[in-house]
């Protein structure tokens, strides 16, 4: 039998991997957005599971908020690497260096 | 919210949305609008968005004496409170437009530019009305969406994009980071309304109070983000210097005025049972914030750059507001707030206006010798830093003063010393920069053009610190008002 600590387990585990993920990679921004994607869907994870367990109904409905959300952030994110490549012809994490101090 | 019943009270509780309404309509109906303006006019967009605003404004005002009403079953309420947020957060937004009009009248597809202020205005207004996590979410993703895209506005400037990315990749991170934390407490709660889960959590049973303080540290971790506090505090500065300096503005004054009224009511509603656990992560995090902030804007050469750090630092300070915990701290947070949007609205429209002859005028050097060329605006931007520096009695010194008290009388004395500390070395920095007005020789000329509506807002908003500095009473009782029926 799967109970709820399973669900917020494999949770857990996809939320850690999106983080270390967004700070470990020193590559591709794409793979950044890849992460944060994977820390929304295991937020998915955790509320679907809550909802099951607590016989609720807004936990689910939260989850389609999140996920229109998490489509329309993305769509921003890409549009602002798009922009970004056009002028520094590039979308490695170390070319974004312009700024410091 | 489980026994939903048809049919829904329609419309007689929508009135209280009225003022998100007007923005919403008038936003959409101003997109189409601004097709037909021709590139010449675009000013025009400019004036019919700070008519939007202030129609909400209006409305806002209006509803102000039907006290605290709710709609759609609770997850959306219009108090006092919110209505005084929404009126600082009106004032930020059209404050921020006016200085954009010059700022931005050699960009391409300005007309945007407005529409999306105004949208990011609409999600800080949900933002400040929200009673649930849902809605609390999605005007908060409002509110970041639109400014990342602003942040990013002139495209062909790198570190306009380069600042949009950051912030987005930083922003997103955080915003994962709140939503984890609010299904922990959702799991223990069952619920998502503030009211609802705090009962809840009271009554919860001592074997979830791990998952409790869970989600209790990933949601302060995703609200310290979007105001800014140490240790989540690294996108201020570098967001802060690639963004077009109006949105600077915009953003170092709305977002944080929207963040702390969320922080004020979650701590309010959702989380009275785990008050001693928050209460310790945030003067952690004050203690941090204070310090980071002031000794960190020490080292900037660019005046955008010192003025995120700036702001870092009195976010520390108007978290003493939120620590004290009294009706005097959340009263003094709404003072500190209104005070600090004054004196950074009308410092930004100096920093704006130095941008001459191709030179960006954001360095500390650009500024040396203003007083010989412009006694006026050097006057006016000393008035700004000494009063952001608190010295008395100009009205930055009676904002720090409203928190200061209201922690000293919680019990939080050491602290309110350590508050002094840092606010001396902060005087200090903001101090230099009136050393290069006045006592450094000019390296570049001053023959920047200045419209008639940047003279006035720098004018009023000197006035009004000058005024607030010596009759600050008024302000008080309204901001004590304001907390009518919250507690």
């Amino acid at each position: 039998m799967v109970g709820l600590s399973e669900y917020l387990i494999v949770a857990a585990v996809l939320f850690s991997l999106g983080v270390i993920g967004l700070f470990l990679n020193r590559k591709n921004v794409i793979a950044i957005l890849m992460c944060i994607e994977l820390m929304l869907l295991a937020v998915n994870i955790n509320l679907v599971a809550f909802s099951h367990y607590l016989n609720d109904i807004s936990g689910q409905i939260f989850v389609f908020f999140v996920l229109t959300v998490a489509a329309c952030e993305v769509a921003i994110g890409l549009a602002i690497l798009v922009s970004f490549y056009r002028l520094r012809r590039s979308i490695e994490i170390e070319d974004i260096n312009t700024l410091q101090g | 919210m489980a026994n939903v019943t048809f049919p829904f009270p329609f419309p007689d509780h929508l009135i209280t949305l009225l003022p998100e309404m007007i923005v919403a309509v008038l936003a959409m109906i101003l997109l189409l609008v601004d097709l037909f303006i021709s590139k010449e006019n675009k000013v025009w967009t400019a004036y019919l968005a700070i008519m939007a605003i202030a129609a909400a404004a209006v409305a806002t005002v209006q509803l102000y004496p039907a006290g605290s009403i709710e709609a759609f079953y609770g997850f959306f309420v219009f108090d006092p409170f919110a209505a005084f947020s929404k009126l600082l957060i009106f004032a930020a937004t059209a404050i921020s437009i006016v200085l954009s009009i010059d700022y931005m009248k050699d960009e391409n597809h300005v007309g945007e530019y407005y529409v999306l202020m105004l949208f990011a205005m609409l999600g800080m207004m949900l933002m400040v009305s929200a009673t649930n996590f849902i809605i609390l979410y999605l005007g908060m993703e409002l509110m970041a969406l639109c400014i990342y895209v602003l942040v990013g506005y002139q495209r062909e400037v790198l570190r306009s994009n380069e600042a949009a990315l950051k912030y987005f990749i930083l922003g997103a991170l955080s915003s994962g980071m709140l939503l984890y934390g609010i299904t922990f407490l959702y799991g223990v709660s069952g619920s998502f309304d503030y009211t609802e889960m705090g009962t809840a959590l009271m009554s919860a049973d001592s074997s979830s109070h791990a998952a409790v303080l869970l989600g209790l540290v990933f949601l302060l971790a995703g609200l310290a983000f979007k105001v800014s506090m140490a240790p989540f505090h690294m996108w201020t500065p570098d967001a802060y210097e690639g963004a077009p300096t109006p949105i600077t503005a915009f953003m170092s004054v709305a977002p944080k005025v929207a963040g702390f009224v969320v922080i004020i009511r979650i701590a309010i509603d959702a989380l009275p049972a785990v008050q001693d656990e928050y209460m310790t992560i945030l003067i952690g995090m004050a203690v941090l914030t204070m310090a980071v902030g002031n000794l960190a804007a020490i080292a900037q050469r660019n005046i955008k750059r010192m003025l995120a750090y700036s702001t870092v630092g009195h976010v520390g300070f108007v978290m003493l507001g939120v620590i004290a915990g009294n009706a005097d701290g959340y009263a003094g947070i709404l003072v500190y707030l209104s005070i600090y949007l004054i004196m950074t609205l009308g410092l930004f429209a100096i920093i704006i206006l130095m941008r001459r002859d191709g030179i960006q005028g954001e360095l500390l050097d650009d500024f040396a010798g203003l007083s010989k060329t412009r006694p006026g605006y050097a006057l006016a931007m000393g008035l700004f830093l000494f009063s952001l520096g608190g010295i008395p009695f100009l009205a930055g010194f009676w904002a720090k003063y409203a928190v200061f008290i209201a922690a000293v009388e919680a019990g939080h004395l050491y602290l309110v010393l350590y508050a002094l500390l840092f606010s001396a070395v902060g005087a200090f920095y903001y101090i230099r920069v009136v050393k290069y007005i006045y006592f450094d020789e000019a390296r570049v000329a001053f023959n920047f053009s200045d419209s008639r509506l940047m003279q006035a807002t720098v004018a009023i908003t000197a006035i009004a610190i000058v005024a607030l500095g010596v009759y600050p009473d008024p302000l008080m009782e309204v901001c004590k008002q304001a907390l009518v029926g919250l507690i």
